[in-house]
């Protein structure tokens, strides 16, 4: 009896799974299609007549390498510029002590929950006045703005005895020895993780860099694939699929190689 | 401690949280403030000159119908995002932890994938998926005899329809959290109801249930807070709101009201008022995620 109830919560699991991951099969294999065939055979998994054409008209159209690498750079600042902030203050969290400690903490927090609508009038003009319009530091900067990363990299510090650090404390070891030599190296797996989480999220970001970016070529891949849908209709989808699938190569192999660090990390940032 | 080194910690705490402190005032904390000193004026982002008007921006918000409908229609996402992204996750993870016994993690692996995708890709593929012309769904509803309403002409359609596109890719997300969560509850307790012979059911509704409430009530909050924004791409990438405003919600109105009709009084106005639905959201937090928030008494 249980055995078959079991089964059958498995069906409904199933389902779910498939409903997740066809669109990103029919994604993948749209790409391959021809106009005409992702018209009238869309269901077909396999293309009857698979060609690279989609590919090759976007290369025409698009410079590709400029796009992937404008997502790159971008991704690559905010993410850099959250492990650093993020580490060093999860650090002066954990290990001093200071007057109104538990008030900042809670100041730094609570701004994960603000909405961008709240600041995205002032920071766009801070960025415009600055002179950063399309540049991928005007888009860097403000998304720095996000204390996900000491929250996360706490919780990870609670798994370093705290007798370690109090220790090579007394020795008179300075304390940015103790973070580069004994913290980070024993938090490498979860920077690591941290990092392909913030790298994975801001790879894909629209709303502050369609703001920021107006100039084609500082366009990164999901602005330029919003340019490919319209809601008039007259869509080229495999066009659009094909961009759709170049951007998530990058994202999917992170996820692929560190898939268990990246889900503990996720799990972690729910738990107290 | 002598007052040397007491002094030299000063400077370290100081220059271990400037840079985060910095970065927080800048774009965060003056933002707030200065939002709130635009919501008082009618301005255009570019004039030289800004026109004190008192409180009529927040006035025209509750008057004009406009502002109306885009408030009732966040009042329609929330509580579709609360359905879609936060009640069928948990009660989905509840059967995972509870109902089936192997393949826990290769289901946590395959939920999560969508969440790897920019909203902008999910936006495209639903819209094609969902197309009233040409998509596979009206395509098969054709098969039924069916056809498939055009739910970019019904603001109320084109609301669940946009609201689906987040929840592909939230739903992994937040199974992942409520799973956690469900996980933490101790074994003991769920090996004592076993012993007893007290029904699956009853012991997740009396017992796993207000255990779980911490992590739940945060998923519940995030949900409405981080859905709001995550709408907020599809709202842009397919139907601008429309049809006349019918799928617009109060994120999206401030943004078209700042950036495309330049009125930014209006759009301050109702940032202002987006971040106090925030703070009412971050008081129930506190009141009801316990712990959180004294962390570092």
């Amino acid at each position: 009896m249980n055995k078959v109830k079991g089964s059958s919560w498995h069906i409904l699991l199933i389902i779910i799974c498939l409903v997740l991951l066809l669109p990103v099969v029919f994604m993948v294999s749209n790409s391959f299609k021809t106009l005409q065939d992702s018209y009238h055979s869309m269901l077909q998994i396999i293309p009857l007549h698979p060609t690279f054409s989609n590919y090759s008209t976007l290369g025409k159209q698009v410079d590709l390498l400029r796009l992937i690498w404008n997502t790159f750079f971008m991704a690559t600042l905010v993410t850099l510029g959250k492990i650093v902030t993020g580490l060093l203050a999860a650090y002066a969290f954990k290990y001093f002590t200071f007057k109104g400690k538990k008030w900042l903490y809670f100041i730094f927090v609570s701004t994960i929950f603000v909405p961008f609508t709240v600041v995205m009038i002032p920071n766009y003009l801070v960025i415009s006045k600055a002179n950063l319009l399309n540049s991928a530091l005007g888009v860097a900067l403000p998304q720095l703005c996000d204390a996900t990363g000491i929250m996360l990299f706490l919780k990870a510090m609670d798994k370093i005895p705290s007798s370690l650090i109090e220790a090579v404390h007394i020795d008179g070891i300075p304390s940015y020895k103790i973070l580069k030599d004994i913290v980070v190296p024993i938090l490498r797996p979860s920077i690591i993780s941290i990092g392909a989480i913030f790298f994975i999220n801001s790879w894909n970001e629209y709303v502050w860099p369609t703001l920021i970016l107006k100039d084609k070529s500082s366009f990164t891949l999901p602005l330029a694939l919003q340019n490919y849908i319209s809601s008039e209709g007259g869509t080229n989808f495999p066009l659009a699929m094909a961009l759709s699938t170049i951007m998530i190569i990058v994202p999917l192999l992170i996820y692929l190689i560190f898939q268990r660090y990246i889900l503990n990390s996720i799990s972690s940032s729910g738990l107290k | 401690m002598n007052s040397r080194s007491s002094k030299k910690n000063k400077f370290l705490t100081f220059a271990y949280l400037a840079p985060t402190a910095i970065i927080l005032l800048v774009f965060m904390i003056i933002p707030i403030i200065y939002t709130l000193y635009l919501s008082f004026f009618d301005w255009n982002l570019i004039a030289p000159t800004k026109d004190f008007v008192g409180l009529e921006n927040y006035i025209s918000i509750f008057t004009d119908p406009v502002n109306q409908k885009v408030l009732l229609n966040t009042v329609f996402y929330i509580v579709l995002l609360l359905v879609l992204n936060f009640l069928i996750p948990y009660f989905i993870s509840i059967v995972v932890k509870f109902f089936i016994g192997k393949m826990q993690s290769s289901y946590k692996i395959i939920f999560f994938i969508p969440s790897l995708f920019s909203l902008v890709v999910g936006a495209m593929l639903f819209s094609w998926i969902m197309n009233p012309v040409s998509g596979p769904i009206a395509f098969f509803m054709r098969q039924l005899g069916v056809s498939l309403p055009n739910w970019t002409n019904s603001g109320a359609m084109a609301i669940v329809v946009l609201c689906l596109m987040t929840n592909w890719k939230v739903f992994g997300y937040n199974f992942v959290l409520l799973l956690t969560g469900l996980g933490s509850v101790p074994q003991n307790i769920i090996d004592a109801t076993k012993m007893d012979s007290i029904p699956k059911w009853r012991m997740i509704w009396d017992i796993v249930l207000p255990l779980n409430k911490s992590i739940a009530f945060y998923v519940l909050i995030l949900t409405i807070v981080q859905g709001l924004q995550y709408v907020f791409t599809p709202i842009s990438v397919i139907t601008q709101g429309g049809p006349y405003y019918g799928s617009s919600n109060v994120l999206y109105h401030t943004y078209l009201n700042a950036f495309v009709l330049y009125k930014t009084g209006n759009a301050s106005a109702l940032a202002v008022i987006t971040f106090l639905i925030f703070l009412v959201l971050l008081y129930l937090e506190i009141k009801f995620v316990e712990g959180r928030a004294d962390r570092y008494e």
